[in-house]
């Protein structure tokens, strides 16, 4: 077992280590340092956004919006797929935006045109009754001046 | 589907004059992603300004702020990249200030409602 070990070592580590050694490498320090990094990070704004507004009340969702920026990460998913670089990380992005985008036209349409009026009623009164809520701990919260 | 595209370009190729050959045969040029992509974020744009009408009770806050922060970081760096991308950074002016506007309008609606509240 002592020999396997020394042949392990040599052979450059295991994965873990070979990865933390990648992550201390030059190469990485210079790609987080780039625009083929930073990019893709500010991209990621838009589907945590998404993501974010998904539990909020659906007549904050503009149909139009949605749809063209369901169109739009279709494209850069494509984009980021076939530039020199790769770039997996504004793949990742696109991908998850079309996913989020995707769930809320589901539930635009949903809102508009399956559930009727009395439906929507009833939940603009909900999402009332949680803002009317949310802002009475908020005042409990803070002391009064 | 992929032949039908192929031929439908065959096609297109003869008609396009010696002139424009070097721009359509591009590498970034209009039968690849990297044309009609950034093309496409025009899309935002036009959403964006047909949603000026909407009221600034509807309007998200997070969405607004990330299309312009997107747009503000991306116009800088279509300027950085080897070669400029003059379609992207223009696109992306516009999309950061489309965003800029509508998060203006929310913030100012949000501060009206709490002025009205506390009267």
């Amino acid at each position: 077992s002592s020999s396997s070990g020394h042949s392990r070592m040599s052979a450059g580590g295991n994965l873990f280590t070979r990865g933390l050694r990648y992550l201390a490498s030059k190469e990485f320090r210079s790609y987080l340092c780039s625009t083929h990094f930073w990019d893709p990070v500010a991209n990621w704004g838009l589907p945590l956004a998404a993501l974010a507004d998904v539990k909020k009340n659906p007549e904050m969702i503009s149909g139009k919006m949605t749809t063209a920026l369901f169109f739009y990460s279709m494209a850069f998913m494509r984009f980021a797929w076939r530039v020199q670089p790769r770039n997996m990380l504004l793949f990742a992005c696109h991908f998850t935006n079309d996913t989020a985008q995707l769930v809320q036209l589901c539930r635009f349409t949903d809102y508009w045109y399956v559930k009727d009026e009395a439906q929507r009623q009833q939940l603009r009164r909900q999402y009332e009754d949680a803002a009317g809520e949310a802002a009475a701990e908020v005042a409990v919260a803070e002391p009064k001046k | 589907m992929s032949a039908v595209y192929r031929a439908a370009i065959k096609v297109a190729d003869r008609f396009v004059p010696a002139k424009l050959q070097p721009l359509w045969n591009h590498e970034a040029g209009p039968k690849t992603i990297f044309f009609w992509a950034p093309t496409f974020k025009w899309a935002l744009v036009i959403a964006g300004i047909a949603d000026l009408r909407r009221p600034a009770e509807r309007l998200s806050l997070t969405q607004s702020t990330a299309l312009a922060a997107t747009g503000l970081i991306w116009s800088r760096y279509s300027m950085v990249i080897i070669p400029k991308n003059w379609n992207l950074f223009s696109v992306n002016i516009f999309v950061a200030a489309t965003g800029l506007y509508q998060l203006a309008r929310i913030v100012n609606y949000r501060r009206e409602l709490e002025a009205r509240n506390k009267k």
